[in-house]
């Protein structure tokens, strides 16, 4: 397709030729990414530029939307149901990340060797990742539960004898949605690290074992470092889905009992979808967003500052 | 390359061809000059589990031939942000259903209501609920499912308890020494049942409390006439006389089965699970037994001659944006459901309508299945029904912070005067002084 001149002589024309193509080139490159970006820009780039302009604003869905300034950020401040879910948000995103990160890691490792049935296991440990939410939702609850569930049973045999009251007390209540959140994600991670234990060059492994170090030695010196990569981009990914969970605590506590499980994303939906005060969630989302990009940001500079 | 954009434009071409015949379809430019063939379009939810629609607009059809009623129809859980994107977007109905007050006046704030006030002056004083559609002088809506709650029992368990069923005037003191002798009573008898079930929605505790206490306002930021309520639910919960909170929401209990396989004698609930409870019976996901249903239990014996229950309308509005042409014949509409005719109509299939007349009620109780026993009948048909979300642009975050306490304190987390105190100073910091 492309026409290239051929024997043509060399000066101006060429040149202009070769400016051409290379426009035409960039052209077809921009037009395969055309639909995507299309896409993207209509249904993510452009409302979240709206969200910016409308945190400012008092818009409540009818009518017009009045410029009030930082009036909704300056609420934020005082506004003590906001500090429940922020602080509800961190609490959940510092359990869940470190524990979702070991148990995937330990899976992958578990299931990165040649066994009878590993094609089995690895599958099974990736069922809770595409399962239905409500359902799972509706099992942990029952597996929950305070006098009848089977995980304060088996409690029981071990001498617990004022088990806790898990989804329905609030003080359990977040440990509760902790676990499920671990179990749910799991796999879905140990699949990256799968893929990750797949570049750790067998070599190296081989010489440090001629060197004489155990298994310990060789997965603190091997493996971790080889991982980085995949470790980094899990972390990352892990982060910013944990200070957005939504889906799951809407349907296993609703933010409850009291405000016990309440975070921020539910917080936006409440102030958003239940009360139409769109301006005021719109700037939570704002506040929410802020924090996803500075954690992200020093994540990015404490792995620059490592790979030097 | 080049010879693929004849394809390409083909493509567009149809592509603007179909939008164009589609929007055609939707007929929102009929030439309707008054007198004319209208079609009106009406919103709707789960129109093969909901017959309430289809019986509207046929019981209106048959008496007005030249106007056509098509459903519009949204998902039920997400009705209202469906509703309000298509509002937004100006391609909503012409008339569309307002199913709860506490959204209700997101729209007429928001100026997406026609006023008709012609329609309410109309209607009369028969239609129960009307007047919660009243800003400012002004109409912006008409009821045509007025549902209430009512106290539902179990005949069978009652007996076998050997305690006296409900009276017409039994107030709380009444119902809770009921309650107590079932306890013991089906314990005797070596029944399962629990005397009461209590579903876990803030309602069950909240309606009542806010409908009943002389005084209460749930706009007023004290909330201090929730604690005696609160304070019985606990009790029985700790009795044993009902499932206790934590049980029902990590097992997801449902309120028809409690009710319907006999777990519980007695239920607050409201209307619509009458039409639910017979077809469930019929169907044999519920078992079956003799039952009926009382007025709520009241705060004391001067209320006994129209006991005072809770319970929000369902309502039915004009679109602003409504094409002119189709204004009369919208109304017209409007009149008959939420008039006799209408709630004939609903009343025969087991719905609960505003409007309360002598062949209203007839209808009602010809209904295969529904109880027909005096005390039934007086609950149905004499009571005081107050909203359960009193129109007001604070209802809302107000109910979002009255729902977190409910949870805190039906799971014992928090005590119910600490609660309430809470519930207080977050109501006056987080949505009494906002707006």
């Amino acid at each position: 397709m492309s026409t290239t001149t051929v024997g043509g002589s060399p000066g101006i024309g060429a040149d202009r030729t070769k400016r051409w193509y290379r426009a035409r080139r960039s052209l077809q490159g921009v037009s395969f990414v055309l639909p995507n970006f299309l896409g993207f820009g209509l249904l993510t780039l452009g409302p979240v530029v709206a969200l910016f302009y409308i945190s400012f604003t008092n818009w409540n869905v009818f009518g017009k939307a009045k410029w009030i300034g930082l009036d909704n950020f300056t609420r934020l401040f005082g506004d003590t149901s906001f500090h429940r879910a922020l602080l509800n948000t961190l609490y959940y995103s510092a359990f869940h990340i470190p524990l979702t990160l070991a148990v995937s890691l330990g899976l992958a490792l578990l299931l990165n060797r040649k066994l009878r049935g590993v094609a089995f296991f690895r599958t099974a440990a990736f069922f809770p990742y595409i399962t239905s939410i409500v359902a799972i939702a509706i099992a942990w609850n029952l597996l929950f539960s305070r006098d009848a569930g089977p995980i304060n049973q088996i409690l029981g045999l071990f001498g617990v004898t004022d088990p806790p009251g898990w989804t329905a007390s609030s003080d359990w209540a977040m440990p509760a949605v902790i676990i499920v959140g671990v179990w749910r994600e799991m796999g879905y991670y140990m699949l990256l690290f799968l893929a990750g234990l797949q570049t750790v060059p067998p070599e190296l492994h081989e010489a440090a074992r001629i060197d004489g170090a155990n298994a310990w030695q060789r997965f603190r010196n091997v493996t971790l470092p080889c991982l980085r990569p995949t470790t980094f981009f899990v972390t990352v990914m892990l982060t910013i889905g944990s200070f957005k969970v939504f889906d799951l605590i809407l349907v296993m506590t609703n933010g409850g009992p009291g405000q016990s499980t309440l975070v921020l994303s539910q917080y936006i939906y409440q102030k958003g979808l239940v009360e139409n005060r769109f301006g005021y969630a719109s700037a939570i989302s704002v506040v929410l967003f802020a924090l996803c990009m500075l954690v992200t940001i020093v994540q990015f500079a404490v792995n620059r500052r490592r790979n030097a | 390359m080049r010879h693929r954009h004849p394809r390409w434009t083909a493509i567009a071409a149809a592509a603007t061809a179909l939008t164009l015949t589609a929007t055609a379809c939707g007929g929102s430019d009929e030439p309707a000059d008054t007198g004319g063939p209208v079609t009106l379009t009406m919103s709707a939810w789960s129109l093969k589990t909901t017959p309430e629609f289809q019986k509207l607009a046929e019981a209106f059809q048959a008496q007005n031939p030249e106007v056509k009623v098509e459903f519009k129809e949204y998902d039920a859980d997400n009705y209202d942000t469906q509703l309000t994107a298509d509002l937004a977007a100006g391609s909503a109905p012409d008339l569309y259903v307002l199913k709860n007050l506490k959204n209700f006046i997101t729209y007429q704030a928001g100026e997406q209501l026609l006023d008709v006030s012609d329609v309410a002056d109309g209607l009369g004083d028969n239609v129960n609920g009307l007047g919660n559609y009243k800003v400012d002088g002004v109409t912006y809506a008409a009821p045509y499912r007025q549902d209430s709650w009512y106290l539902y029992y179990n005949k069978d368990l009652f007996t076998a308890a050997g305690v006296t069923p409900p009276s017409e005037t039994w107030t709380w003191a009444e119902y809770e020494k009921a309650v107590a002798d079932l306890t013991a009573g089906l314990k005797a008898a070596g029944s399962p049942a629990k005397a009461a079930y209590q579903h876990t929605w803030q309602s069950t505790v909240q309606g009542l409390a806010l409908a009943q206490t002389p005084g209460a306002d749930l706009g007023s930021g004290d909330y201090g006439y929730l604690a005696p309520y609160y304070e019985r639910a606990l009790e029985q919960q700790k009795a044993g006389s009902q499932v206790d909170y934590g049980t029902a929401t990590t097992n997801t209990l449902q309120y028809q089965a409690q009710f319907g396989t006999q777990q519980a004698a007695t239920m607050l609930m409201g209307s619509w699970y009458v039409a639910t409870l017979i077809a469930q019976q019929k169907k044999g996901d519920a078992q079956s037994f003799q039952w009926g249903f009382a007025p709520a239990p009241q705060h004391d014996a001067s209320t006994k001659d129209e006991p005072i229950t809770f319970g929000d309308p369902t309502g039915l509005g004009v679109n602003a944006a409504i094409d002119e042409n189709k204004v009369a014949a919208a109304k017209k509409f409007l009149t008959f459901v939420a008039g006799e005719g209408g709630a004939t109509a609903l009343a025969g299939i087991g719905i609960t309508p505003a409007t309360l007349t002598d062949p209203v009620v007839q209808a009602y109780f010809g209904v295969q299945g529904v109880p027909g026993d005096e005390l039934s009948k007086f609950a149905f048909t004499t009571h005081d029904t107050r909203a359960e979300n009193p129109v007001s642009p604070q209802t809302a975050a107000l109910q979002n912070i009255l729902q977190e306490t409910h949870s805190a304190i039906m799971s014992e987390s928090t005590p119910v005067d600490q609660a309430l105190t809470q519930a207080g100073e977050r109501a006056r910091s987080e949505a009494l002084t906002s707006k």
